[in-house]
């Protein structure tokens, strides 16, 4: 027994070194839907580079929901019993996390939502990208393609989370569009490029040489399904195919014609503004931006920091611009 | 209980070895050891971060261990019987979507209706795993990966895998409302423990319990209905997975197909922290309880502290092993 509780405090000493925080600066709390994808560590670590994190004006803290709408609640409840100066939340769901947003508010915090959006939600500002444009393009330029007729497949996101569902709805929009499309299959790979493969090799053998078009939700999911192709012999740039993200895999893909398109999100932005917006609701209109994303695209601008929308534009990648993005 | 009429008389329980009645002095000495591992825990946690201990703080406590409270008083009666659920998870599921089906929208139902239907679908799929282990002789854990995949598959249908949100205001005030300051899950929860310390001591389904996990074959001699037994065990867990669904529903006002993923492994590491034994027949529902407050104070105080989840894996996974590892040495000991 000793030595079990002799273990637990040695646990928790580490952990109380790891967290020495200055009670001086300004303590930014950020909800994460989770940690376990490119594009979300991607977001963390452009958060952790803004000016005003390195030169100590303010913290960060990054709390890992876990796909899980409990966790998420969890941490909430904690960042308001610390009293944060500010939350930065990135959602699970949508219509749960407009509970989260009220209980921060209600207790004086800020909360600047980013990447998700939240519903009915009063969120001081939001910065992110609009999903289901990125859907609905992406599904566009795979019909174009197409020429317009045949069949396609969708391979979607997990079950009901936030990004997989915005997607879902532009592919539809889409498809609603253009009447010679006939969707033959669509089902989850949980974002995954393993499951995407064993997905689209069911569906090359259930529907052979019928499928035209493959949208990928995301692009780990888009290139299991070239992968698939590629193991029964067909050549994917027969099969337009494209995803969403911008992963330095589908650069590849794009390149050697195999993609038709990768929509590229710009975490950058998306985080370094978030942190921006965050000092700007905590400091006041004395603040000005230190992030360079606000110079990005001429259509967003910083406004006083008074917008309640930041509309982070899409980069599509194809083949005619890729090369730039493979020589970062 | 339900299950006394085809129950041998009291003579026979007591024939019992009398281990398996009342908590010995090896089982207090594990209890007491929980309870120190628990205080040593939280004073370490209030000196290293001040709002640790804020009336605020520890509310929220209580609040975020009620859920995994629920599932590891069902996993206690399911363990001390010798058996293991690993459906609960998908099956907190399946009970809050289909409460929330219910009261949600322009034609809901009332509240109580949803409740209702949401106990009565966790005792459902529980009285399904029940019946494969007591009556079919399906393992346990094959039963229940089985029903892991069903319940959530089942989930999935109900509710073409979108959230189910706008749902009643009286229905998410067994989330949200709160009763004397405190909230509604927490008072749940407590009343749920109550019940399910007296059922475990006073009652003699409780002590059949404790007698078909700890030899079943002398159980079965004693006259016991082990089979009903076993399958009542597994009710009770699907009942409070149901009710551990609804209260996350209403807690986080929206029915959501993915809730619960992976909440089967906090139960069991809440039971096996709190002392009982993987083999049945050895445990108490205040361990569990503990257990499931160690595990709760340990991620609130590492949030609190900033530590990242990937840490916290670790740290929990650390923790778990050491507890079972003096729970072994204690039980050499004992003998």
């Amino acid at each position: 027994m000793k030595q079990f509780l002799l273990g637990c405090v040695a646990v928790m000493a580490l952990g109380a070194a790891a967290s020495a925080a200055d009670a001086k600066t300004y303590r930014i709390g950020v909800a994460m839907y989770g940690l376990k994808g490119e594009f979300a560590q991607s977001w963390v670590n452009e958060a952790k580079k803004h000016p005003a994190i390195k030169d100590g004006t303010a913290t960060l803290t990054v709390f890992d929901g876990n796909y899980d709408q409990l966790t998420q609640d969890r941490q909430f409840d904690e960042m308001i019993a610390q009293h944060y100066d500010a939350i930065i939340f990135d959602p699970i769901d949508s219509n749960a996390g407009g509970a989260l947003v009220a209980r921060a508010e209600k207790a004086g915090i800020p909360v600047i939502g980013s990447n998700g959006p939240v519903k009915a939600a009063n969120e001081a500002a939001y910065i992110g990208s609009d999903d289901v444009k990125a859907g609905e393009d992406e599904a566009k330029a795979v019909i174009d393609k197409m020429g317009g007729k045949g069949n396609v497949v969708i391979l979607q996101g997990p079950v009901g989370q936030l990004g997989s569902i915005q997607r879902y709805e532009g592919n539809q929009k889409a498809l609603a569009a253009a009447p010679g499309i006939h969707l033959l299959e669509k089902n989850t790979a949980n974002w995954s490029r393993a499951e995407a493969l064993n997905l689209m090799q069911n569906w090359l053998t259930a529907h052979p040489g019928q499928i035209n078009g493959v949208i990928g939700e995301n692009d780990e999911m888009a290139l299991g399904a070239i992968a698939a192709m590629r193991s029964q012999g067909i050549d994917p740039a027969t099969v337009p195919t494209a995803g969403i993200d911008g992963v330095h895999d589908a650069m590849v893909a794009v390149s050697k014609g195999y993609m038709v398109l990768s929509i590229k999100q710009d975490a950058f932005t998306q985080a370094q503004g978030a942190v921006d917006l965050a000092l700007r609701h905590i400091i006041g209109d004395s603040y000005k931006p230190l992030s360079t994303c606000w110079t990005m695209y001429p259509s967003m601008k910083w406004d006083n920091g008074e917008g309640k929308l930041y509309n982070v534009p899409w980069t599509y990648v194809t083949k005619a611009n890729v090369q730039q993005f493979l020589n970062k | 209980m339900r299950t006394s009429s085809t129950m041998p008389p009291e003579s026979v329980a007591s024939a019992l070895p009398p281990a398996r009645r009342r908590p010995d002095l090896g089982q207090l000495a594990r209890e007491y050891g929980i309870v120190v591992a628990l205080i040593v825990i939280v004073v370490a946690l209030s000196f290293m971060n001040p709002y640790f201990l804020t009336v605020r703080n520890i509310s929220n406590i209580f609040l975020q261990i009620s859920i995994n409270g629920f599932l590891a008083t069902g996993m206690t009666f399911v363990m001390l019987a010798g058996g293991i659920d690993l459906s609960v998870g998908s099956v907190l599921a399946a009970g809050g979507i289909v409460a929330a089906g219910l009261v949600s929208g322009d034609h809901a139902y009332a509240p109580w209706v949803g409740i209702l239907a949401g106990l009565g679908t966790g005792a459902l799929l529980g009285a399904v795993n029940g019946g494969l282990v007591a009556y079919l002789r399906v393992p346990a854990f094959v039963a229940t990966l089985g029903m892991l995949s069903t319940a959530r598959g089942i989930t999935e249908v109900y509710s073409g895998g979108m959230p189910i949100p706008d749902l009643a205001d009286g229905f998410v005030e067994l989330g949200q409302g709160r009763l004397f300051g405190i909230t509604i899950p927490v008072w749940i929860y407590l009343a749920c423990i109550v019940v399910a310390v007296v059922i475990t001591r006073n009652t003699r389904f409780g002590r059949y319990v404790y007698a078909v996990g700890g030899n079943a074959r002398s159980a079965v001699t004693s006259g016991i209905n082990t089979k009903l037994v076993i399958f009542t065990t597994f009710v009770l867990s699907g009942l409070l997975a149901g009710l551990a669904g609804m209260i996350l529903t209403a807690r986080t006002t929206s029915g959501l197909p993915q809730a619960g993923i992976g909440y089967e492994l906090d139960a069991i590491a809440a039971v096996v922290i709190g002392g009982t034994s993987l083999s049945g027949g050895v445990g108490t529902m205040v361990g569990s309880l503990l257990g499931a407050l160690i595990i709760g104070v340990i991620n609130n105080g590492l949030d609190l502290m900033g530590i990242s989840s990937f840490y916290q894996h670790i740290i929990k996974g650390v923790i778990i092993v050491g507890a079972v590892l003096f729970d072994a040495n204690a039980r050499r000991e004992q003998r």
